[in-house]
């Protein structure tokens, strides 16, 4: 209970000073600060539909964080959930639209591919890591402009929507069986299946060998090397879960709010998703509280400019910020991590 | 004669480690003096205080008769004494002329430089010292040992007169080692002094003038002219006589050796990492209720045995067999099913996990065996109790299994990792320096676990650089001198014996 509140407390004091300083700048800059609050409750919290809008941006956030997560904790910074989160959506569009069958059958499937296509995404980086020693911040980033690039190209290729015209390319929207929500992204069917991947992700890191070794392995891959656990071979399974976590919020979002899938249609989530991870303090409930507050700026930022005059890239600030001082805190666990053990004196 | 170079009573303390004590050392000028000392005898502080690198608790340094400021880099290489470290510190990605030009003594800093003549300048220095490479090469390219010879090009262009050279073989192949003797014999001839750290006999008698030997902390002998003395000598002081009383744990022993249960079969290593010799060519056998000792200066083919054993390493040769079984072809994993543990040789990086809590530090690594039946889940209740039951059962003072590994203390921590590691038994036990660093009665403690293993009928390897602990514990003795078995023993041990194999000495 102590290190429960220890918790709150380092992570909530980050979050009240963002909001502080944001205050303070919208202050200085001349608007009104109580209704900036008051636009803010009402944009994620209070307005009609708005908590739906706050789930419905919480739940991609979520999901990537839970797999960077596993990842993180095994010590390698994967920091490709965006890329991964694509590509799962592209796994996703194409078994739902190019694969006939009942709606009940092909609903799985889809997101199985949304999954595995993330995990194989993530695999590239994966492998390039564990065989060639690639860092995989570089690799894991680069890879995100590939799926960028690739998307596109699916996108006013192969996949293209003849109805659409214009800059956005995308594809044909997905059956409306397949959905399993509408344009808002909540569903008992959507909730059920988030709760799903909750406890899956709690189990995995939690009660199994492999997330018990990855967590060793994470602290000290010496010690686990002398205790005979397969390092590598860990590490990898963790690329493959990490991957599959952002995969199955790409699907999701393709049979989801999005209903197809669009080039540039959540451009940063994936990288909101690694600031959850980490203000949530890279533990499952940690992160659930942290994605319902990024989902809920995200709601705000959207919804701001609608009922103010305010700038919504104000609020951006608030993101940037936490994400700077509680990241600020959390490169030195990194770094500690990675650094080689310490070689016995001499002479 | 002015000594070129003189210490007076220095001590050197690191924490609770005295690494020098008392130390009056005169070098007298235009000779090659050797330090002699096995590892942690103060080889490598003498050197570093006397290069203004470390400051000293108590003592004096002087230069050509002048004291010195005690650690004052500046004014140290400014008096013309430089050292050559026994890790090369030119950055590998730097051309030769750069390297050089950035890490040289010389004074010329100037902030636009053109590189030709950085290269020019030094393309001379380089043909006029007579080392093979050129100034546009990429030191990281460059072979151990002209890398070895730019480091003391760099040192000596600063003018220095007084070189010390850090185990500057450890590197080095047979060959290059006989090349760079002759090098500093010119540099001894050209009028330079110099102080070059050895811990091999063989070394020592063919190149200096005169050897002093440290043996923890204290010069028990020198600087004495080689001439008087001999191998068999050296290795006495090296070594030294027995500081303890045998424990008695001889007449404890009940049972007898049994069939041999670990097989050595010609076992021969590829290092990638250099100064850590492979091994070579390495045969022997552990029996049921046998502690093999396993005796050697550190660094000469221990931490390889200990690699090969766990499945860390390939072998290039050879067969490695525990009950028959062919180890070579199981990961580390595997061997451990087959029953094989290990005790690492550092229990704070490579033994335990600091920032991990007890029971996981203790129970991760076998977490298959706390499934909750017909699930793929663990109990961690069961994993927790099972923890606290084995720390309890090795007597680890702790509060709550969840504290973290790091508030042990240094004899706690490994009764910590013997209790995950002799949890249940072990077919096997490779205990690498298993009391380093630990006190009296924590390293008492070490050793009986070992011996009720032992008794229990396991194979049990046992490295160490203490060689009374050595004796008081081990059935036979092998010790290893660059990756090869140099000696092979069976108790009574026979002290002179033991240490020459370690050395190399010949009486």
């Amino acid at each position: 209970m102590k290190a429960a509140g220890h918790g709150m407390v380092r992570i909530g004091a980050p979050v009240v000073a963002s909001f502080a300083i944001c205050c303070l700048f919208f202050w200085v800059a001349g608007y009104d600060v109580s209704g900036a609050i008051l636009g803010i409750l009402e944009g994620a919290v209070t307005g009609p539909g708005s908590f739906r809008q706050t789930l419905r941006w919480s739940i991609p956030m979520l999901l990537i964080a839970l797999g960077f997560m596993i990842s993180f904790r095994t010590g390698e910074f994967n920091i490709g959930g965006q890329g991964q989160l694509m590509l799962g959506g592209l796994g996703a569009v194409a078994i739902a639209l190019l694969v006939p069958g009942p709606p009940a059958l092909i609903l799985p499937l889809a997101i199985a591919a949304g999954i595995i296509a993330g995990a194989l995404w993530s695999a590239i980086a994966g492998l390039l890591k564990l065989l060639y020693g690639a860092d995989e911040v570089i690799t894991t980033l680069m890879l995100n402009f590939i799926a960028v690039l690739f998307i596109q190209w699916v996108t006013v290729g192969p996949l293209k929507d003849a109805a659409v015209r214009g800059e956005t390319a995308s594809t044909r929207k997905v059956d409306t069986a397949l959905r399993l929500t509408g344009g808002d992204g909540v569903s008992p069917a959507m909730l059920a299946v988030v709760g799903f991947a909750i406890v899956a992700a709690w189990l995995i890191s939690e009660r199994t060998s492999l997330g018990l070794k990855c967590r060793l392995i994470g602290a000290n891959p010496v010690a686990a090397m002398w205790q005979g656990i397969p390092v590598r071979r860990l590490r990898f399974g963790a690329y493959l879960l990490a991957g599959g976590f952002a995969g199955l919020a790409g699907a999701l979002e393709v049979l989801g709010p999005n209903g197809r899938l669009v080039t540039d249609a959540t451009p940063t989530i994936g990288f909101t998703a690694i600031v959850v991870a980490i203000v949530g303090m890279s533990n499952v409930p940690g992160i659930v509280l942290a994605a319902l507050l990024f989902g809920g700026l995200q709601a705000a930022i959207l919804f701001l400019p609608i009922v103010s005059d305010l700038p919504s890239s104000g609020l951006r600030i608030v993101e940037g910020l936490v994400a700077a001082i509680v990241t600020s805190r959390f490169v030195h666990l990194r770094w500690k991590a990675r650094s080689p053990a310490p070689a016995g004196g001499t002479g | 004669m002015t000594p070129a170079l003189s210490c007076e009573g220095v001590s050197v303390r690191y924490g609770t480690v005295e690494a020098l004590r008392n130390v009056s050392i005169r070098f007298e000028p235009g000779k090659i003096h050797a330090l002699l000392g096995q590892n942690g005898a103060g080889k490598t502080t003498l050197a570093r205080f006397c290069a203004g690198l470390v400051r000293a608790d108590a003592g004096r340094l002087a230069i050509d008769g002048d004291r010195i400021a005690p650690g004052d880099v500046s004014e140290v290489r400014s008096r013309g004494l430089d050292i050559v470290h026994q890790r090369l510190t030119l950055p590998p990605g730097f051309t030769v002329a750069d390297a050089l030009e950035f890490s040289a003594t010389k004074k010329k800093g100037r902030a636009i430089f053109s590189t030709s003549a950085i290269a020019r300048a030094w393309g001379d220095e380089i043909r006029q010292a007579g080392v093979n490479a050129s100034p546009f090469a990429r030191i990281g390219t460059l072979p151990i040992e002209t890398v070895q010879s730019l480091e003391i090009l760099r040192a000596l262009s600063g003018h220095a007169r007084i070189l010390i050279l850090d185990e500057p073989t450890a590197l080095l192949a047979p060959g290059a080692i006989t090349a760079l003797f002759e090098r500093l014999r010119r540099l001894r001839d050209t009028g330079v002094s110099l102080v070059v750290i050895l811990h091999k006999l063989q070394e020592v008698l063919e190149v200096a003038d005169t050897v002093s030997v440290l043996r923890e902390g204290r010069l028990v002998a020198g600087p004495t002219p080689v001439a008087e003395t001999t191998s068999a000598g050296l290795s006495d002081l090296m070594i030294g006589s027995s500081g303890r009383q045998s424990s008695g744990r001889d007449a404890r022993r009940a049972v007898t050796t049994g069939a041999p249960r670990l097989e050595f079969d010609g076992v021969t290593t590829v290092t990638r990492k250099a100064g850590e010799p492979g091994l070579r060519d390495v045969s022997f056998q552990v029996g049921a209720s046998e502690i093999l000792g396993v005796a050697g200066i550190e660094g000469n083919g221990q931490r390889q045995l200990a690699d090969v054993t766990c499945g860390f390493a390939r072998l290039a040769s050879g067969r490695i067999t525990l009950d028959g079984q062919d180890l070579s072809v199981l990961s580390a994993e595997e061997r451990r099913r087959a029953g094989m543990r290990a005790v690492p040789f550092d229990r704070m990086s490579e033994g335990a996990s600091l920032e991990t809590s007890l029971w996981e530090n203790v129970t991760t690594w076998s977490a298959e065996t706390f499934r909750i039946p017909r699930s793929p889940f663990l109990s961690v209740r069961a994993m927790r109790d099972r923890a606290r039951h084995l720390l309890n059962g090795l007597g680890v003072r702790f509060s709550n299994v969840d504290q973290l590994a790091i508030s042990l203390s240094g004899g706690n921590l490994q009764r910590l990792i013997l209790s995950r590691e002799l949890a249940g038994g072990a077919a096997l036990l490779v205990a690498a320096q298993p009391t380093r660093g630990l006190d009296f009665s924590a390293a008492e403690f070490v050793l009986d676990c070992l011996g009720r293993l032992r008794d229990d009928g396991s194979a049990i390897i046992m490295m160490s650089s203490d060689l009374d602990e050595l004796f008081e514990v081990s059935d036979r003795l092998i010790v290893l001198r660059a990756g090869r078995i140099s000696g092979e023993f069976t108790a009574p041990f026979d002290r002179r014996s033991v240490g020459d194999a370690m050395v190399g000495a010949s009486r």
